[in-house]
C-alpha cells in the first residue's frame, strides 16, 4: 500500500549524462508547459575569493551577460529580451550560475546563451567600472536597512577569519582592489566544464536535447581545477555582542552561532527542531506563537539553523524586529525558547505536526520546473540521490523526540552565541 | 448553484465560473501537473473603503482572519495548516483582500471549511484585538524603516487630494493606534458575505465534484445587502506638486507619481506597454540611460498599479555616487519627452508583446499563480478582461504610446518626492570617492 507523502509525491525521471568534456547534465521532461528552464552552475563562489577582493564572485557572475567574445551587452540583452523569456546569472559563497527560463521554441536560444554567458565572458573594461561603481552604491543603499546592517554585523562575529564573515557583495575597500585581471584570472581559474554541473527542465524530449546541448557545450575545453581548502571555521566559545546605531524605528535582533554543513546527518533532525522552534507553517513555532501571538513584540521573528548549511557550516540565527524599547524583554524570549528546547523534550503532538509539515510541504519545492532544475544541482552538490524525494518522508519519520533533544543540545548554545542589533541609541 | 459559464480564455484553457445563489462567485480551473490545490478567496474591500479617521482597518481585519471562531479557535488556521504540511497567507490591498492556501490534492478541501466559517464566524475577542493590534504596528514601524516605503507613502499622499488611494494600506498610525474591537467587527460584517467575494480553485481536483464541495459549504451562509458604492472621485491636478521626506539616509532617492486611468481603461493597455518600454530589461530606455550611459542610478523602475478606480503611474530611482536627484529627474523628462516626440521603436513593441504573452504562459506553471492572476482579474476587472487582454497590449501601436505618454505623463499631473537626510546618516561609506578613482 502506497503511504500519503508516496501519493503526493511527484515523481519524475532524471537523465544523468557527464559530456566527454566533464560537464555533468542532468535532464528532466516537464510538459506541463511550453517553456524550459535551464541551470548552469560553477562550482566556485565567494567563500574562494581572497580576502582583499571580497567581492568578486558576485561581481563576475553580475558581469558574465556583459559581453562575451560573441555577443556585446546590449546584443545579449536584446536577444533574450525580444522572447519575452528570463535570463539571470547570480553568486553565492558556493556557487556561479546561469540561469534562463525560455518558451519551448526559444531552447536553442536560451541554450546558446548560457553556454556562452559561462564559456566565452570577456569582462570589458568599461564595465567592469561601472559595476564597481554600481556594487558601491549598492552597499551604501543597503547600509540604509537595519535587518541588513545587523545581519552583516553577526556574520562578522560569528565566522572570524573564515571567508563566511563578509558579505557576499564584498567591502567598499575591496570592492575598488577589483581589476579586470582578477575577474579573468577568477574565470580561468574556476569555469570548467569539469567543474559545472548543467540542468535542463521542462517541454522536450531527452533524447532529442542531448545533440543541442552537445554543440553548445561540448566544446568547452576540459582543464585542471583545483578548489582550495578552506580551514572550518570554529565554534565561539565565548559570547559576543555588537550594536550598531541607527535612527530607525525597529530594533534588529539577531541571536546565533555557527551552525551545520548540509551533509550532516543530523540535518533532518534539525529540521524538525526549526519546524518546532522558530518555522513551520504561520505562527504556529514556539518562537513566533509566543513572542508575536502572545507578546505582541513582532511582526517578523523566526529561528532556523538548516536554512543556511551548506558546504560551510551556516548559522543558528533567532531574528526579532521590535519596538526598542521591548529590546530585553525580546531577547530574553528568544533565548527562553531556545532553552526550553534544548533543556525539555519536545511534546509528542509538537514532533508529529512538525513531521506532517515537513513531509506534506515537500511538494511544494517541485511544482515550476526551475524549481526542479535548482533541486538537480542541489542533489548532486550534496550527494542527495536523484531519490531523494521518495527518502525524504522516511528520514523525516524517523526523528524521535529523544533526537530533537540530542540536537538540541548538540548544536543550540544558549551561553556562547553571538547578539547584534541595529537600532535607536536611546532606547539601550 | 445557479448560473454556470464556461469561459474560454486564454491559449485555449478553460475556467469555469459559477455563481452561487447567494452571490459567492467561484472560479475553477483544473490544472493537473502537480498534486497541488491553491484555494484562494477574494474580498471586495480594502483600503479604498475605508473612511477618514479608520484608515486601516481592512488590513486590521485581514490579521483577524487568523484570531478565530467559534469553531477554529485562535491559531487553529495555521495549526490545521501545519499539520497538514500545507502553507497559507494573506494580503491587502487599496482595492481586495485575499487569503490562500496551497495543500497536497488528497487533504486541500480543508481550506473550503476555513473559509467558509470565518467568512461570516469571526469572533473579536478584545483582548485578542488588542495583543494584534501591537503586532500590527510593528509591521507598520516595519514598513517605516524601508526607504522606499516611507518615500511612496508621503508621495501618494500627497498626489491624491480626495481619493482614498491617498491613505496606507496599513493604515496611519494614529487610527489604527485608536482602533476598537467593536467597530472592526462592524467593518466584518458590512464586507465580509458571499456577493463581496471571489473563491478562486485552482490544481489537481475534479471541477464537478469540487462545485459540489464549496455548494456544501458555502451555500447556506446568507445574502447580504451590499454596502454603499464608493463615490470619490479624484479631481484633475492643477499643477506640479513638490515633496520632501526626511530621513536617516545620505543615499538620495525619488519618485515621481502621475495621474492615471485604472486598469481596462481603453488608455491602459499603450500605459502597460509604456511601462515595459521604460524600465523592463536592460534593453529599456531609462536602463539604457541611467544605468549604462549616466551611471546616476543603482535601478530606475516604473510601476503602474493595478486598480479599480484611477490611480497613479509611479517612476522612482536610486542616485548613486555624486549623482543627484535633480540630474536624474531631468534625465527621465528627457527621455519621456522622447517617447512623445518619437514614439516607440518597432522592437521594442514587439519586445513588451513577448515579455506579456511568454508571461502568460509561465504562470501557468504553478496553481497558486494562476490563482493569483484569476482573482485579482475577475475581483478587479471582470474575467473577460483577460480574453481581450492580448489582443488589446498586440494592437498597441507607436503613437499609442506617445500619446498616453503626452497625455498623463505631463509636469501639471505629476507629484515628485524627494527622500532628503534628516541629518542623522546611517550609513558610513561615502561612495562618492570611487567614482573619479
Amino acid at each position: 500500500m502506497k503511504t500519503p507523502e508516496a501519493e503526493i509525491w511527484r515523481s519524475f525521471d532524471v537523465q544523468s549524462q557527464t559530456l566527454s568534456n566533464g560537464l555533468q547534465v542532468l535532464l528532466v521532461e516537464n510538459p506541463a508547459i511550453p517553456a524550459i528552464a535551464i541551470n548552469a552552475t560553477v562550482l566556485t563562489g565567494a567563500r574562494y575569493e581572497p580576502e582583499d577582493k571580497a567581492g568578486l564572485a558576485i561581481m563576475a557572475s553580475n558581469l558574465l551577460d556583459e559581453g562575451t567574445t560573441t555577443r556585446t551587452s546590449l546584443a545579449i540583452a536584446e536577444a533574450i529580451e525580444a522572447t519575452g523569456g528570463h535570463l539571470e546569472t547570480d553568486a553565492s559563497f558556493e556557487r556561479v550560475v546561469a540561469a534562463a527560463t525560455v518558451l519551448k521554441q526559444d531552447t536553442d536560444l536560451g541554450l546558446e546563451l548560457v553556454a556562452d554567458l559561462l564559456i566565452n565572458p570577456i569582462f570589458p573594461e568599461d564595465y567592469v567600472s561601472k559595476e564597481k561603481s554600481r556594487t558601491l552604491a549598492e552597499i551604501a543603499s543597503a547600509k540604509d536597512r537595519p535587518q541588513v546592517v545587523a545581519g552583516w554585523a553577526l556574520n562578522e562575529l560569528i565566522y572570524g577569519s573564515h571567508p563566511l564573515h563578509r558579505p557576499a557583495q564584498g567591502y567598499p575597500e575591496t570592492i575598488g582592489q577589483i581589476t579586470r585581471n582578477d575577474l579573468q584570472q577568477f574565470h580561468e581559474q574556476f569555469f570548467a566544464p569539469n567543474n559545472a554541473i548543467l540542468s535542463v527542465v521542462g517541454d522536450f524530449k531527452v533524447d532529442e536535447i542531448r545533440a543541442r546541448i552537445e554543440k553548445r557545450f561540448g566544446g568547452w575545453n576540459r582543464r585542471p581545477v583545483s578548489l582550495p581548502a578552506i580551514p572550518k571555521p570554529v565554534r565561539q566559545k565565548e559570547r559576543r555582542e555588537k550594536f550598531i546605531p541607527m535612527a530607525a524605528q525597529q530594533s534588529n535582533i539577531y541571536l546565533g552561532h555557527l551552525g551545520i554543513e548540509r551533509t550532516n546527518p543530523d540535518f533532518y533532525a534539525l529540521q524538525v527542531l526549526d519546524t518546532i522552534l522558530g518555522g513551520g507553517a504561520g505562527f504556529t513555532a514556539r518562537i513566533p506563537q509566543r513572542l508575536r501571538d502572545e507578546l505582541g513584540l513582532a511582526y517578523t521573528t523566526f529561528a532556523s539553523i538548516t536554512m543556511a548549511a551548506g558546504i560551510d557550516p551556516g548559522r543558528f540565527v533567532a531574528y526579532i524586529g521590535t519596538s526598542p524599547e521591548n529590546t530585553k524583554l525580546a531577547i530574553e524570549g528568544l533565548l527562553n525558547e531556545i532553552r526550553r528546547i534544548v533543556d525539555e523534550p519536545v511534546s509528542q503532538e509538537e514532533l508529529q505536526d512538525a513531521r506532517d509539515f515537513l513531509t506534506g510541504s515537500f511538494v511544494f519545492a517541485f511544482e515550476s520546473s526551475a524549481q526542479i532544475a535548482r533541486f538537480l544541482i542541489q542533489a548532486s552538490v550534496y550527494n542527495l540521490g536523484f531519490d531523494y524525494g521518495e527518502k525524504y518522508p522516511g528520514f523525516i519519520k524517523a526523528i524521535t523526540a529523544e533526537d530533537i533533544s540530542r540536537v538540541a543540545g548538540l548544536y543550540l548554545d544558549t551561553e556562547n552565541y553571538t547578539l547584534t542589533i541595529s537600532g535607536p541609541m536611546e532606547e539601550r | 448553484m445557479s448560473v454556470s459559464v464556461d469561459s474560454s480564455t486564454f491559449s485555449g484553457d478553460v475556467v469555469r465560473r459559477t455563481v452561487l445563489d447567494n452571490g459567492l462567485t467561484v472560479l475553477t480551473r483544473e490544472l493537473h501537473t502537480s498534486p497541488i490545490v491553491t484555494s484562494m478567496i477574494w474580498y471586495r474591500v480594502g483600503s479604498r473603503n475605508e473612511e477618514l479617521g479608520q484608515t486601516g482597518k481592512s488590513h486590521f481585519l485581514e490579521h483577524m482572519l487568523f484570531k478565530g471562531t467559534d469553531r477554529f479557535k485562535k491559531g487553529s488556521v495555521d495549526l490545521l495548516t501545519l499539520k497538514n504540511g500545507g502553507n497559507n497567507n494573506a494580503f491587502t490591498s487599496h482595492d481586495f483582500t485575499a487569503y490562500y492556501f496551497n495543500f497536497a490534492s488528497d487533504r486541500w478541501d480543508v481550506a473550503l471549511d476555513i473559509e467558509s466559517d470565518r467568512m461570516v464566524n469571526c469572533v473579536f475577542a478584545p483582548a485578542e484585538f488588542e495583543a494584534e493590534k501591537k503586532v500590527v504596528i510593528e509591521e507598520l514601524q516595519m514598513g517605516l524603516d524601508s526607504p522606499w516605503g516611507l518615500l511612496l507613502q508621503e508621495l501618494d499622499a500627497g498626489a491624491y487630494k480626495v481619493h482614498p488611494y491617498r491613505n496606507p494600506v496599513i493604515g496611519w498610525l494614529q487610527d489604527v493606534e485608536r482602533a476598537t474591537s467593536a467597530e472592526q467587527q462592524n467593518y466584518y460584517r458590512k464586507h465580509y458575505y458571499p456577493g463581496n467575494a471571489t473563491l478562486v480553485l485552482t490544481g489537481d481536483f475534479e471541477t464537478d465534484r469540487v462545485l459540489d464541495q464549496v455548494f456544501e459549504r458555502f451555500s447556506a451562509i446568507p445574502k447580504r445587502p451590499d454596502p454603499p458604492a464608493v463615490t470619490a472621485v479624484e479631481p484633475s491636478q492643477r499643477g506640479e506638486k513638490r515633496l520632501q521626506v526626511q530621513w536617516r539616509s545620505k543615499v538620495p532617492r525619488l519618485a515621481i507619481a502621475y495621474h492615471a486611468p485604472q486598469i481596462a481603461h481603453p488608455d491602459s493597455y499603450a500605459l502597460q506597454v509604456l511601462n515595459l518600454v521604460l524600465t523592463e530589461g536592460k534593453t529599456s530606455r531609462l536602463y539604457q540611460r541611467l544605468v549604462e550611459r549616466e551611471q546616476s542610478v543603482t535601478f530606475a523602475t516604473a510601476e503602474y498599479a493595478e486598480s479599480k478606480d484611477p490611480t497613479l503611474f509611479h517612476i522612482r530611482a536610486e542616485a548613486r555616487g555624486k549623482h543627484t536627484a535633480e540630474e536624474i529627474e531631468a534625465s527621465i523628462y528627457e527621455e519621456l519627452q522622447r517617447i512623445v516626440t518619437d514614439g516607440a521603436t518597432t522592437q521594442e513593441l514587439d519586445r513588451a508583446k513577448h515579455l506579456v504573452q511568454a508571461h502568460f504562459i509561465l504562470s501557468r506553471e504553478r496553481a497558486v499563480d494562476q490563482a493569483m492572476l484569476l482573482g485579482q482579474v475577475e475581483t478587479l476587472y471582470g474575467l473577460s478582461y483577460i480574453e481581450t487582454y492580448l489582443n488589446k497590449i498586440s494592437s498597441v501601436a507607436s503613437e499609442d504610446v506617445s500619446a498616453v505618454c503626452s497625455r498623463y505623463l505631463t509636469a501639471a499631473n505629476r507629484t515628485v518626492g524627494y527622500l532628503i537626510p534628516d541629518g542623522s546618516s546611517a550609513s558610513d561609506v561615502d561612495e562618492g570617492d570611487y567614482e573619479d578613482a
